[in-house]
């Protein structure tokens, strides 16, 4: 158990706004995704590989 | 907490976290981990993050030594961290480095995750400059990672980090003045009364801006939120979010600032600049090692020259546009020897934080072996109406060892448009009068006119 788990303050409503917006961009990226998979199989392009090797 | 021996002293700027505290004993900073934050020290080092970071350059790398030297009694590790030359504050980076700041406590973030572990603080002060580029430096800012909460730290990394960067992005002012009085981040509050209303059409800043100001005014504390559940991909979407808000911010480089392109308007650019330099090459030659600050650095020309030989260079300047520039160039350039800070010398950054003590003044920071100083004096005195002998105390307080400094007579066509329209100034402002005050701390050494100017070189030793 360890006592100082909350030694910063996240705020009241911070987590309550990551909820939000992580609400809000799994939409987003659920459209996004779809688009991807719309344009390449009609451009038969191979989406991008964004990630960054890390 | 005991301590027998004076020499161990507590850093006065880390208080904040219980999992440790960094300390200074023979002129080296060590930081110590408690007991509290075993686990997950252990953790950090046994996950390969710790690893990873290093082995990419993002964290600072550690030695730990296996010996109780603060005398505590929570300890659990003492580590030396590679030592860092020079620490700056996040109000004396330029747009360009605390968004690169950013972007790298993000990325560290994202690894971070990836290892089980997570960022517990995000404060823009975790990072520093090395070698040309930010490096996250709190070794003990990571925690296990519950994939049931959100990020702990989220408020703070929009506050020190996000907020500021769309403030100087949407506003074109610089932010280094307000980050010196908000200096825990600028709250979203603020910063949604500050912003421009287009940028709320922008969906990421609406959400991170906007929603978060409102949600913060209207939510009173409460534990519900936190106790709903999050997950990985929600918090990696976040964090994605945050980087795709920061790439794209920028500042205006088209703008003219005061010294945008000095050099390259000035009538006497290049034959002056040439001679200039050869006798600048000739003074700084063999003087140029330990600490060299370059004050009034402009875009850095002369900076440069001092870093071909030294890595350990202080480039500053009021202008934070030319300091940017600078940083920018020297981040896609081979020379990584110079840290470019945007510091005005009448009014450098001062004490700040709990007892005056958290972070330090520049003055108390900057001390440097070499000191140069090119058509500098003419601005200081004459625009800024600091008296000569209060300039020669200034720099001579600077200045360890020699200072390499540029009279700019009365006489020049850049002293005349900075008295254009005053009735009087500090008088008498000649080379006679600059000799006589400056000689109460220094001894000239060199001195030579720069050909087809009045302006006269010098190389002066501190007495």
């Amino acid at each position: 158990m360890k006592i100082f788990l909350l030694y910063i303050d996240p705020g009241s409503g911070s987590y309550l706004v990551q909820m939000i917006i992580a609400g809000v961009l799994a939409g987003l990226f659920y459209f996004k995704n779809l688009w991807w998979k719309i344009k390449s199989f009609f451009t038969k392009n191979k989406k991008e590989d964004t990630t960054d090797n890390d | 907490m005991t301590n027998e021996t004076t020499d161990y002293q507590h850093h006065p700027a880390s208080f904040k976290d219980p999992s440790g505290f960094v300390f200074k004993a023979n002129e080296k900073y060590y930081r110590q981990v408690n007991k509290s934050y075993a686990e997950d020290y252990d953790l950090l080092m046994s996950s390969g993050l710790y690893e990873k970071l290093v082995e990419k350059k993002l964290l600072i790398p550690h030695t730990e030594v296996n010996e109780n030297l603060y005398n505590s009694p929570d300890w659990y590790k003492t580590l030396l961290p590679e030592q860092l030359p020079f620490i700056s504050y996040p109000y004396e980076w330029s747009f360009d480095e605390l968004k690169d700041a950013a972007l790298l406590t993000l990325r560290v973030q994202k690894i971070a995750v990836k290892h089980g572990m997570i960022l517990k603080d995000a404060t823009s002060f975790n990072v520093q400059f090395y070698e040309g580029r930010p490096v996250f430096i709190d070794t003990l800012s990571f925690e296990k990672y519950d994939e049931s909460k959100p990020w702990i730290a989220y408020r703070q990394f929009c506050e020190c980090f996000l907020f500021p960067l769309l403030i100087e992005h949407y506003l074109k002012i610089d932010v280094q003045k307000l980050l010196s009085v908000y200096l825990e981040g600028i709250p979203a509050c603020t910063t949604a009364k500050l912003l421009p209303a287009k940028s709320r059409f922008k969906l990421s800043v609406w959400l991170h801006v906007f929603l978060q100001a409102s949600v913060n005014s209207n939510n009173k504390p409460t534990n519900k939120a936190a106790t709903a559940s999050f997950s990985k991909a929600k918090l990696l979407n976040l964090i994605e979010s945050l980087q795709t808000a920061i790439k794209p911010l920028h500042v205006k480089t088209t703008i003219q600032s005061t010294w945008n392109n000095y050099y390259g308007e000035t009538i006497l650019s290049k034959n002056y600049l040439d001679a200039k330099e050869k006798i600048f090459r000739d003074f700084v030659n063999d003087i140029n090692d330990g600490r060299t600050m370059d004050v009034g650095c402009n875009d850095g020309y002369f900076s440069r020259i001092l870093a071909e030989k030294n890595p350990n260079v202080i480039a500053v300047d009021f202008d934070s546009q030319c300091v940017n520039k600078l940083y920018l160039d020297i981040k896609s350039g081979a020379i990584k020897g110079i840290l470019p800070l945007c510091i005005d010398l009448t009014n450098p950054s001062p004490a700040v934080g709990f007892n005056h003590a958290e972070r330090q003044s520049f003055a108390e920071r900057a001390k440097a072996d070499t000191v140069t100083a090119l058509a500098l004096i003419h601005h200081i005195v004459l625009s800024k109406n600091v008296p000569l002998p209060d300039v020669a105390k200034m720099l001579a307080d600077l200045t360890k060892k020699y200072l390499v400094i540029e009279f700019v007579p009365i006489n020049d066509e850049k002293s005349q448009q900075l008295i254009a329209n005053k009735t009087t100034y500090h008088k008498p402002y000649d080379p006679a009068a600059f000799e006589a005050h400056f000689s109460t701390y220094f001894q000239t050494e060199r001195k030579q006119v720069i050909p087809g100017t009045e302006r006269i070189l010098y190389r002066l030793k501190k007495r």
